[in-house]
């Protein structure tokens, strides 16, 4: 296992470098002097030649690149223009929100996708297999804002029960009973992929349900829903888990429509405003962040895949 | 009374609207201790026979039409799905013909049979592992113990057979059903499962029905035989009687058909032609387009069941003319 | 002729991917006969007739800026249908030369699909704020970047697809016969993905409105004054208490096209070569 794990990390490497030189000549594309774009309008002429010095935009590109990269590793991402800030502490001030507005979606991604999807697969052609697969297209086929908008519609304004829009902290008054200020845009967020995972469970599970195996199970004596859920259900998340961890990843960046909905303080906002400010450090940043986020993930469930699968060889 | 009694058999296929009838009154009988062979070609209706016997036909588009199954004193038709489920694996199991893919990829061989023991007995976990060692020593695969914990695609296609076979043996069935059990192995491994379901036999006194569609290894290990043509039994008898003088024009062409080892062409041809599919409907005889003794009356007649000998049956209206 | 007895086949028994398909055709009606359906001018202002409710002369009511709701959700499946088909363009024309060329010329495809594997490794959207970053907001450019976000994916389905066909025998069939490389790609290898493709790209359409209709919503879409059903969305949000109805249609008229686009991507599936199935990234 542990040899395995670094292999695979050694195989993400050069794609986590050729996304380093993307997001690095990021700023690079944009027409006018980077180090100018770089601090924003008001600086004046002095900062600019200090930072062009400072990050040797009068040197050749690759030079500026390994200039740029070995900050990156020392943990500076550069500074806000409109914060006026590091743009780590920046990045850093949104994660709270992020973190634990992906993972309430994923509880409710979890708790509402694998059992409708189950129900649907082992419902197979009958009216409530017909509700749950059509529906989940209907939901997967509805924009996010406009979900969320009416959630606030409902529940917020109509009905009183959530906080329409904000996140105080964890830390702040309030403690954990702030989580109720997610619930609302994490089943925003949570509904298109949580159809996309009801509409995968199902096909995953009405294909394997056709295999040799299952039939040598319901030959045991098996009862069906012991046949279902640890023979054809299990071998299906083999497929699904695959999906979970593009989702979760993708989340981050989803979720940059839902935190404006709901007017959250988290990444997804602040790359939002970032680009209406013009704020390109902190675009930049957060870019990489995201990069380099979606690929970990991705191999923690490359990894989980391999203990899902006997089959998948560990060396 | 036999153990199994398989009266008048009907099943039919659900295709755009209408039922199709794949099997057509169809009885035999199984003795405890004692081989049925069923043998015909691919597309006769040998597999779905036998899984009506076992209850797999499920929900799917094929049905049962007509007829009874009676084991051990039960009509199986009658019974709800929970009784059904209590024989199933337990009295009366079955192995397939695809052993590469019927275990499940993801649990051990070693818990893939503790669970069919554990749905049937009320034993530990350590004790339904205990007994899967001995079923596998039973098998014979070896170095059981560490065996127990593999994982399917670390074994072989005669191994996984042989599990199988294990895991249809743990609750000591008194009927087995084998359907194409080698089908899918090499010829040596062949003689191996068969000799080892034999062996089997002689020391647990279990019936079997092995299916296949080589009339050789069926002639090798079965106490009667019955050949099907098309969803209809063509010929029966004890296998002695049947080779002492074969009836029907069918078996005549399986036996001089040799089966070769290339699964692309299972026969070189001494039959021409081939099963005709189920929605190519056909008057008379269903073997008579392929039959070299046909005459204008079996198109146009089907032929009853009748006796050729005593305990030898045939569906022939010249039964035991001799072709060539 | 072939295409038809494909569309037959697809929608034979299946209601709702018919009335998608339907619906789908007059979006499209809508779309291009606009400026005969709609009563009124979609950017004409009226100060003084600002957010009437849904009636007469207004059916679906007029917005803040007094304009008539339903000329622009008409001329809005103008877009629709601009943005959609757009996107499909670029993304299977870039994707699929990308995915076709890789698997055929293996060295080559290694270094593509290599590049190809570091763009997924930006979230679709992600990609797409970037890229929009860079670009002005123009019906142009929202159509280039969509296209280009989804052009990845297409690559990797069209790369799959093709190696698949390459080990076929009228492939080296078509080698033996002196066929040149063009010919073999495009006579021979593409005309088998055709219906594949028509599958990738129903989803692909579907998945392109959600993503303009988003980038609207930002303000980082299509310029504000386009009657589009994302910017009629993100433009009244604010008046959703007192003019329910700005949010309903358009919401609606996005949902039901996107649905019934995914119904016929799905319909469709089913009835493709089960080899493929699997490749096809939908719904
Ligand atoms: N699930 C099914 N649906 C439709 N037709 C089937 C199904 N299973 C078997 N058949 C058809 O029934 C006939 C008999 O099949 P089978 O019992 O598998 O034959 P055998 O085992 O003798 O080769 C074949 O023509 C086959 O195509
Ligand atoms: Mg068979």
């Amino acid at each position: 296992m542990l040899a395995y794990t670094a292999k695979r990390l050694l195989t993400l490497i050069p794609t986590l470098l050729a996304a380093t030189i993307l997001v690095f000549l990021f700023v690079h594309l944009i027409p006018g002097d980077p180090a100018a774009i770089l601090l924003g309008d008001t600086a004046t002429p002095e900062e600019v030649a200090q930072l062009s010095a400072e990050l040797g935009f009068d040197r050749p590109l690759w030079i500026q690149y390994f200039l740029w990269l070995g900050n990156v590793l020392q943990g500076d991402l550069g500074t806000s223009i409109f914060f006026r800030e590091p743009v780590t502490a920046v990045i850093g001030s949104g994660a709270e929100t992020s973190i634990l507005l992906a993972s309430m979606t994923m509880v409710w991604i979890i708790i509402l996708g694998l059992p409708i999807g189950v129900l649907s697969a082992t419902k197979h052609g009958t009216w409530i297999d017909q509700i749950t697969s059509s529906g989940a297209m209907l939901a997967a086929s509805v924009p996010t804002f406009w979900l969320g908008l009416y959630l606030i519609m409902i529940f917020s304004v109509t009905l009183g029960w959530f906080p329409s829009s904000g996140f105080p902290s964890l830390s702040d008054e309030g403690g954990i009973t702030n989580l109720r200020y997610l619930i609302l845009p994490s089943l925003t967020l949570a509904a298109p992929n949580a159809a996309l995972i009801v509409r995968l469970v199902r096909a995953s599970m009405l294909d394997v349900a056709r295999e040799d195996h299952v039939r040598t199970a319901r030959a045991k004596g098996l009862h069906p829903a012991r046949v279902a859920i640890k023979h054809v259900f299990r071998n299906a998340l083999i497929a699904v888990a695959a999906a979970f961890g593009f989702t979760f990843a993708a989340l981050i960046s989803e979720a940059v429509v839902t935190e404006t909905v709901f007017s959250l303080p988290g990444i997804g906002r602040l790359v939002v405003q970032s680009i209406l400010r013009r704020d390109y450090p902190v675009i930049q940043g957060v870019i990489l962040v995201i990069v380099v986020l979606y690929m970990v993930i991705n191999l923690l469930v490359d990894l989980a895949y391999a203990r899902l699968d006997p089959r998948v060889s560990l060396k | 009374m036999a153990l199994l009694e398989v009266e008048n058999l009907h099943i039919a296929v659900g295709s755009g609207g209408k039922l199709l009838p794949v099997v057509q009154g169809v009885s035999f009988c199984v003795d405890e201790n004692e081989t049925l062979g069923i043998v015909g070609e691919s597309g006769c209706g040998k597999s779905l026979t036998s899984l009506a016997i076992m209850g797999l036909l499920g929900d799917s588009t094929v049905r049962i039409t007509g007829g009874s199954i009676r084991f051990d004193g039960m009509d199986l038709l009658t019974l709800s799905a929970p009784e059904r489920r209590a024989i199933m694996g337990n009295r009366m199991a079955m192995i397939f013909q695809e052993p590469m893919t019927s275990l499940n990829p993801v649990y051990r061989i070693g818990d893939q049979i503790a669970e069919s023991i554990r749905q049937h007995q009320q034993i530990s976990r350590s004790a339904a592992r205990d007994r899967a060692v001995e079923l596998l020593t039973l098998v014979r695969i070896p170095n059981p113990s560490e065996r127990v914990d593999s994982f399917p695609h670390q074994m072989s296609g005669g191994q996984r057979q042989r599990v199988m076979i294990a895991m249809a043996l743990s609750c000591d069935p008194k009927l087995l059903i084998a359907d194409e059990p080698t089908t899918a192995l090499d010829v040596t491994v062949q003689k191996e499962v068969l000799e080892l379901m034999a062996d089997l036999q002689d020391r647990m006194g279990t019936a079997i029905v092995l299916i296949s569609h080589d009339l050789g290894v069926i002639a090798e290990t079965c106490d009667k035989v019955a050949v099907m043509y098309r969803g209809k039994i063509a010929e029966a008898a004890a296998t002695a009687d049947l080779f002492a003088e074969l009836a029907h024009p069918y078996t005549r062409g399986l036996l001089n058909s040799i089966p070769v080892v290339d699964r692309d062409v299972e026969w070189l041809e001494a039959i021409p032609g081939r099963v005709p599919t189920l929605e190519e409907t056909l008057t008379g005889c269903a073997f008579h387009p392929r039959c070299a003794l046909a005459t204008d009356f079996c198109a146009s007649r089907a032929p009853e069941t009748s006796q050729f000998k005593p305990n030898h049956s045939v569906q022939c209206h010249f039964a035991g003319g001799s072709t060539t | 002729m072939n295409i038809i007895n494909f569309l037959r086949n697809a929608f034979a028994g299946r209601k709702l991917a018919t009335v998608g398909f339907i619906w789908l055709c007059f979006i499209l009606l809508a779309a291009i006969f606009a400026p005969l359906i709609a009563p009124f001018d979609p950017l004409e202002i009226d100060p003084v007739g600002r957010l009437a409710e849904p009636g007469l002369p207004n059916l679906f009511g007029t917005d803040h800026f007094g304009r008539d709701t339903f000329s622009r959700a008409i001329y809005g499946a103008r877009m629709t249908v601009i943005i959609g088909v757009g996107s499909v363009v670029v993304a299977l024309v870039c994707g699929g030369l990308i995915g076709m060329l890789s698997a055929y010329f293996t060295r080559l495809g290694h270094f593509l699909m290599r590049g190809v594997d570091v763009l997924m490794a930006f979230p679709a959207l992600l990609m797409a704020l970037v890229l929009i970053t860079l670009l002005e907001r123009s019906v142009f450019n929202t159509i280039l970047v969509i296209g280009i976000v989804y052009a990845t994916t297409t690559a990797r389905i069209l790369y799959g697809m093709t190696l698949k066909l390459k080990g076929e025998v009228f492939v080296d069939a078509a080698v033996c016969s002196g066929a040149g490389h063009s010919s073999i790609l495009f006579r021979h290898i593409l005309p088998n993905l055709v219906s594949p493709l028509l599958v990738q790209a129903s989803f692909i359409f579907a998945f392109a409105q959600l993503q303009a209709a988003a980038l609207d919503f930002l303000g980082l879409g299509l310029p504000p004054e386009v009657p589009s059903w994302g910017n009629m969305l993100s433009e009244e949000r604010i008046y959703v208490t007192r003019a329910p109805w700005l949010l309903i249609y358009p919401g609606l008229l996005i949902v039901l096209s996107v649905f019934s686009m995914n119904l016929v991507g799905d319909a469709l599936r089913d009835s493709i070569d089960p080899r493929f199935k699997d490749d096809i990234a939908g719904v």
